[in-house]
């Protein structure tokens, strides 16, 4: 759900001898703009109208975050064989395909044909897709449909290591995972884009800085030894604890490029331009269902309690998709909450892109203008940590669109 | 995929029997025969650890650029995982070695000799948790490989993932 700081990752980048950290230092190379526009064109952006009485909708939703990364195991439970696929805190959406290609591979392996998926988020809806094309016959059971699940209260883009998994936890046994997931998912995404409605879209996203991209201020916050850590509190108490695997799929994710001087068209010192993967709730959310709907699949609306509730289902295996939801159904007390708020204005399809700036993202998308301060405070990943407060926060959501609004209130059009 | 197997042994125990009892009541869509295979013909598999020890340096050589070094498979390519074992489930093995040296590897079919492609079965079945009955190597010539059948997924591989 929260993106990255570009130019954060730039430094890590860096560190590990990426070019990418070369291209940053010096913004009069500017070899990879080059290479998609004249040199010297400034992008032509039309400003996007940010005010905080333009909101329409504030949503919360809670990642379901666990230091050790998703729940992908399988148990037996009730007579039925559960195979678990939940827990992938911001990253749910984008490793969506991957996860349940993994954990329908699970299912298959029992050479059932009849499986009940738990939950219609989007790891439940992906899930019974997958098991639908693997020739399973598949009953949703589920107590939301997708307009009122958790999953739409994301801000809906490309972030699959987002609040993932802690480094130390998750081990590196989980990153190799992580990379199959992450790689499985973007390639069956791919089959999603161009589609009427553009369920599936790309943006051109901007990281924006008054300063420069090895500033002091882009340098993670080192980690206060005197707070301790995961493995000696219980919760996370710094940034350098979240795990971060970007860096292995980099040969597939597009790459940023620098917009340099007279080719940043907005009124700030630093601007880098990268393409990111975008999902239209509605139009994605529609389509899924109905292919669903199309390829035979029952939903029944059914809510669960205790895992011994699962008996009465006629499926004699279960892929249990619940989300955040598990920590109480399934009593799963190692799920933390990490709160996260975005704030919708009406769509603005004159101006199609996205931006972060001072800790608050904007992404113009076909059904409203997101705006989410995902790191206002400096805390960097550990912004909503712990946090359950599963109720919206309009001055909080005052805050970030301000952040955008200001920026356009210095934006001088340029090129006419 | 391959995973960690940190089981508790509550589970091995249990899902065995539900094992089990799927393979007993259920022939699989690919099978011509009723009966599960690992106890079902009489004829259970067996494969010798020299064998999986040579499949694996085949699989490392011929197969892993496309299948990924942990039979994971792709996007774009079959697994050789979960969803492998549920295609082949109570297939006779001839078909498998039959295919293997027909079909694999895609750029240089027909390449690999008998003992090799018994070798890479061997090696399959070992990764996807199929226990040997016997120090016996699994045979090469298509007519005893015709009389065993892929066992039905056992317990560690239907059971996978760290809780």
């Amino acid at each position: 759900m929260k993106r990255r700081d570009l130019f954060a990752a730039s430094l890590a980048a860096g560190i590990m001898g990426s070019t990418r950290r070369v291209r940053a230092a010096t913004p009069d190379a500017s070899a990879a703009l080059g290479r998609t526009a004249l040199h010297g064109t400034i992008p032509r952006i039309v400003p996007v109208r940010a005010h905080a009485d333009q909101i329409m909708d504030i949503k919360v939703c809670l990642r379901p975050f666990r230091p050790a990364g998703p729940r992908m195991d399988v148990e037996h439970v009730a007579g039925k064989t559960v195979v678990h696929n939940y827990g992938h805190g911001g990253s749910g959406w984008s490793l969506s395909w991957g996860a349940a290609y993994m954990a329908v591979g699970h299912a298959a392996a029992t050479l059932e044909r009849k499986v009940a998926v738990v939950g219609c988020g989007i790891i439940g809806l992906t899930s019974a897709l997958t098991a639908q094309r693997a020739g399973l016959d598949v009953t949703i059971y589920t107590r939301d449909l997708l307009p009122h699940t958790r999953s739409v209260r994301a801000n809906g883009s490309w972030t699959p290591d987002s609040r993932i998994a802690l480094t130390q936890q998750a081990g590196p046994e989980f990153a190799r995972t992580w990379e199959k997931m992450a790689r499985y998912s973007w390639q069956t995404y791919r089959d999603y884009l161009g589609m009427p409605g553009n369920p599936i879209d790309f943006r051109d996203n901007y990281t924006l800085s008054d300063t420069a991209p090895d500033a002091a201020d882009h340098v993670p916050v080192p980690a206060d030894a005197a707070k301790g850590t995961f493995a000696t509190t219980g919760m996370p108490q710094s940034s350098a604890e979240f795990a971060e695997y970007a860096s292995r799929i980099s040969d597939i994710i597009p790459a940023p490029e620098l917009l340099a001087g007279a080719d940043n068209p907005f009124p700030v010192a630093y601007a880098r331009r990268t393409p990111l993967m975008i999902y239209n709730f509605g139009a994605y959310g529609h389509l899924l269902l109905e292919e669903f709907h199309q390829a035979g699949g029952r939903i029944v609306i059914r809510e669960f309690h205790t895992p011994s509730d699962l008996a009465d289902l006629p499926e004699r295996v279960v892929i249990n998709c619940p989300g955040y939801a598990a920590r109480d159904w399934w009593n799963d007390k190692s799920l933390i909450p990490v709160r996260g708020q975005t704030s919708w204005l009406p769509p603005q399809p004159e101006a199609p892109y996205a931006l972060e700036y001072k800790g608050a993202a904007m992404i113009s998308k076909s059904d409203g203008v997101m705006i989410q301060g995902y790191d206002m405070y400096g805390l960097g990943e550990m912004d909503g940590v712990g946090n359950s407060f599963e109720h919206p926060d309009r001055a909080e959501a005052e805050k970030a669109i301000a952040i955008i609004g200001d920026l356009f209130t210095r934006f001088q059009l340029r090129d006419g | 995929m391959t995973l960690s197997f940190t089981l508790r042994v509550t589970f091995v125990v249990s899902v065995l029997v539900a094992c089990l009892h799927i393979g007993q009541a259920w022939a699989g869509p690919h099978s011509t025969a009723q009966a599960g295979s690992q106890s079902g013909s009489g004829h259970a598999v067996s494969f010798s650890a020299e064998q999986v020890a040579h499949g694996a340096q085949i699989y490392a050589g011929a197969c892993a650029m496309c299948h990924g070094a942990d039979l994971e498979g792709g996007h774009d390519v079959p697994d050789l995982g979960t969803y492998f074992t549920a295609r082949w489930a109570n297939t006779p093995i001839d078909q498998l070695a039959g295919y293997i040296s027909r079909a694999m590897p895609l750029m240089a079919p027909g390449t690999l000799p008998p003992q090799d492609t018994a070798a890479l079965v061997a090696f399959l079945l070992h990764q996807n948790g199929v226990i040997s009955a016997t120090d016996a190597p699994l045979p090469m010539e298509e007519a005893r490989l015709a009389k065993l059948r892929f066992p039905v997924p056992s317990a560690s591989s239907v059971m996978g993932g760290k809780p």
